[in-house]
């Protein structure tokens, strides 16, 4: 997702200003409960994952095995009406669809979808199955979705979704089509699965 | 609608660049396709003719048979059998106002270009400056221009230009952007020879040629809305910085007004059959743009293709710009939308969804569960008629 | 370079190469230029060429992928760009001080190297008659508005065009089960994508140090030469 572009960013600053700052991505321990962004979300990997450094929005998270281009798993912990999905690169110019008060789950992935089209600036997106579900214990929706994204790959996507006292929370995971995606779905069923609100 | 002092402006320019003013001239004869000379063209054929098999691959073409075949025809229509047997279209799912002509002939019609356009003429009129571009080998031109005495590119020249397939349809957003990054490959006189030979097609063809001022026209008046809407000042196409380079679009929609032939006024624009071409695509162009989150661009878009008469499509296309904006009183005014595409097309599912949703959020719920009970009603196979399904409690009677 | 991996000279492998595709399409409608690259048809000769000598000086087989049409295209257009995403990760998240994810920070005291573009690879044409398959590519790592907006600069001040942090990878994968065996990166720091670089030393420089291979070792570049190997 948005850590893509931050981390392609990131890159590139380290090449231009070596030596520089170090960049310290965590470590996320299998078996050890942790609390995602300041937030009542708490999951339990199931096997170890790295955090990425990086600040893609307030409440999101984004988590990796190979690297944000293989395997991006992003938490959004408790977005708040009137609040878009990640960080705007400018309010003004290139604003981006804002959760609300009153987003039904079933708007949640035509907001996934339009804030995926704006922010990634792609044209091929598109949502394949959308489908209720329980998810941090209450009423939730699960939905999936493939896009080509700005590197030409073909992604595929999973997220699943609820509201919880009026703010969204949300896990979703991209990986490319070829290979990586099945690869690793497995991983992500299993946070999804240990997913709390404390 | 243009003021004086672009017409002013446009009157200079036109002076100052363009020889003859009372008629452009005739297009000339077509001398037939191009035939590569010389190693430097004969290569750059084959890769390109290479290119255009891997571009054909692509995801992001529209493959509609129908569809590609009128596109064709209005260019046939336009520039006339001989010179559109060069040419190869592909109509491609981007939501930009953009076409683009490879020089072997290969060409690209972007769907936001369909979305913005409204009849053969103004269709014809982009694709003849195209095709003008072509037939003066202004992509040649630059390229040797480019080429300095025969050296050759380096590798890592030709390595940075290598992409996957998909590369060419990369970015197209940020309209400010784009029109500061209007630099164009072709320079002013290339532009200006192109306007005019698109204009002279269109003289000698049987459509009106007046269409292609419109197309600026309209998307100066897109870029506004959009700018308005943001809070933004107004767009800066009168003032590009790069403005030597390329004739602003103020002024070119200027000199295309002056050029066009007056008797031809009165000639066909075939809106009401480029309306029936699109239709069928209508709503997943709508759609795209929609989804773009330009609220200024995409209600200026809808509103104008409503000036030939508002469709249950359009009407839902509004509804959809209006809910996933949000606001309460978007809300209140996408309910309404949905109706009035309901009062034209009683059996448009996405219709009854979208008045559902808007309804409930407004708290009436009652009414709200009767419009998605008909929904899946109308569409019980819907991606989402689970979900719809348990939003709706069993009790509601049917509609 | 993958654990316990060797390729000496004259071993009888195959190596298939993996040709990148050249773009040259324009656009100029509705002030949405996007100037592309130029290309000649001598920049190809001097490529292919450069293909010759790599298969001397590799001491092993070097045959190029079949033109691929259709569903293979696409499949071989997918590959590519997994490749050039692989190249990227594993750079930026493995070898890269300070930015190395915590994982794989282990995988190096380790000595893993445990990158793959899965076994689809066997599909491509030309897989079947040959053992290993080398990819080049490059990147360019400003986003696309940055670098209109260098192009922008580039066409007005009549130079070639700078695309920033511009990197080149060439990457050899085991075609039985897609691993990554061997990847080698070369960053060039702002360099002008026109300067006269032969297409020889180009190559020579990024099959540097690859295995078994004769290639001497070129001065590094100025400025910042990363190399990927554990």
């Amino acid at each position: 997702m948005m850590s893509r572009l931050i981390a392609a960013l990131a890159v590139t600053l380290i090449v231009a200003l070596l030596p520089s700052a170090a960049m310290a991505h965590k470590l996320r321990e299998q078996g050890v409960a942790v609390s995602i962004a300041d937030s009542p979300l708490t999951v339990t990997p199931g096997r170890d994952w790295n955090r990425l450094d990086g600040n893609v929005g307030k409440h999101t998270e984004t988590w990796t095995l190979d690297g944000g281009q293989l395997n991006d798993l992003t938490f959004f912990a408790g977005i708040e009406p009137g609040k878009p999905l990640v960080r705007e690169r400018s309010k003004k110019r290139e604003p981006l669809p804002k959760f609300g008060a009153g987003t039904l789950l079933v708007e949640l992935p035509e907001l996934f979808e339009a804030t995926y089209r704006t922010a990634k600036q792609i044209a091929d997106f598109r949502v394949t199955d959308v489908q209720p579900t329980r998810f941090l214990g209450q009423d939730g929706v699960m939905f999936t979705y493939e896009y080509v994204d700005q590197d030409q790959l073909t992604r595929k996507g999973e997220a699943h979704a609820a509201i919880v006292a009026g703010r969204l929370y949300m896990i979703g995971f991209d990986a490319p089509r070829l290979h990586y995606f099945e690869r690793n779905i497995g991983d992500f069923h299993r946070i999804v699965q240990s997913a709390r609100m404390s | 609608m243009i003021a004086r002092m672009r017409l002013a402006v446009g009157v200079l320019a036109l002076a100052a660049g363009v020889s003859a003013q009372a008629e452009p001239p005739l297009p000339p004869p077509y001398a037939g396709a191009y035939q590569p000379q010389g190693v430097d063209e004969q290569g750059l054929w084959r890769e390109m003719d290479e290119e255009e098999r891997r571009f054909a691959q692509s995801d992001m073409i529209i493959r509609d048979p129908t569809l590609q075949a009128y596109v064709t025809k209005v260019l046939c229509d336009t520039v006339g059998q001989d010179r559109c047997d060069a040419t190869r279209i592909y109509i491609v799912r981007v939501p930009m106002f953009n076409a683009s002509m490879s020089p072997n002939g290969l060409i690209q019609v972007y769907s936001g270009l369909l979305l913005r356009v409204h009849s053969e003429a103004e269709l014809g009129a982009v694709l003849g400056h195209e095709f003008g571009h072509f037939e003066a080998r202004h992509s040649l031109e630059r390229l040797k221009a480019q080429r300095s005495g025969g050296d050759v590119l380096a590798w890592a020249g030709v390595l940075a230009s290598l992409a996957p397939s998909y590369d060419m349809l990369r970015t197209y957003r940020n309209l400010q952007l784009t029109i500061i990054g209007s630099i164009y490959r072709f320079n002013r006189d290339q532009e200006r020879e192109a306007d005019g030979l698109g204009i002279s097609y269109l003289n000698t063809s049987a459509l009106r040629p007046q269409a292609a001022a419109q197309v600026w026209e309209r998307l100066m008046a897109e870029f506004t809305a959009d700018a308005r809407a943001k809070g933004l000042k107004k767009p800066r196409f009168d003032r590009i910085p790069f403005y030597s380079t390329h004739p602003p679009e103020a002024e070119r929609a200027t000199t295309l007004a002056l050029l066009a032939r007056p008797e031809a006024a009165t000639r066909d624009d075939g809106a009401a059959r480029y309306r029936a071409a699109l239709a069928p695509w209508l709503p997943q162009l709508l759609d795209d743009q929609i989804k773009l989150n330009d609220f200024g661009a995409s209600e200026y878009i809808i509103q104008s293709l409503a000036e030939s008469g508002w469709t249950a499509p359009l009407w839902h296309a509004r509804g959809e710009l209006y809910r996933l904006r949000g606001a309460p009183r978007d809300l209140v005014h996408a309910a309404q939308f949905y109706d009035e595409a309901i009062a034209l097309d009683p059996a448009h599912p996405e219709a009854h969804r979208g008045l559902g949703l808007a309804l409930l959020k407004t708290g009436q719920a009652a009414a709200g569960q009767k419009a998605l009970l008909r929904y899946l009603e109308l569409k019980p196979d819907a991606a989402d008629a689970k979900l719809i399904g348990m939003m709706i409690p069993k009790e509601v009677p049917a509609p | 370079m993958r654990q316990g991996f060797a390729l000496p000279p004259q071993s009888g492998k195959t190596i298939l190469v993996l040709r990148p595709s050249v773009r040259v399409a324009e656009q100029s409608t509705g002030g949405m230029a996007e100037p592309r690259a130029e290309w000649t048809d001598q920049a190809r000769r001097h490529i292919d060429a450069a293909l010759v000598e790599l298969q001397r000086q590799l001491g092993n087989r070097v045959i190029a992928a079949p033109e691929a049409y259709g569903e293979d295209a696409r499949l071989v257009a997918e590959h590519q760009a997994l490749f050039a995403a692989v190249s990227r990760a594993v750079i930026e998240y493995q070898f890269f001080v300070g930015n190395r994810l915590p994982t794989k920070k282990r995988d190096n005291k380790a000595g893993q190297f445990d990158w793959s573009l899965g076994p689809d690879v066997a599909k491509l044409p030309g897989a079947d008659q040959a053992d290993y398959a080398l990819f080049l590519y490059t990147d360019d790592q400003y986003g696309s508005t940055g670098r209109k907006m260098l192009q922008i600069v580039g066409l007005v001040a009549g130079v070639g065009v700078s695309s920033g942090v511009h990197a080149g990878y060439a990457g050899l994968v085991d075609l039985k089960t897609g691993d990554l065996l061997w990847l080698n990166a070369d960053f060039q720091m702002g360099g002008d994508v026109r300067e006269a670089d032969g297409a020889m030393k180009r190559v020579r420089q990024l099959l540097e140090d690859f295995p078994g291979s004769t290639i001497a070792r070129e001065a590094a570049a100025p400025a910042a030469t990363a190399q990927a190997r554990p």
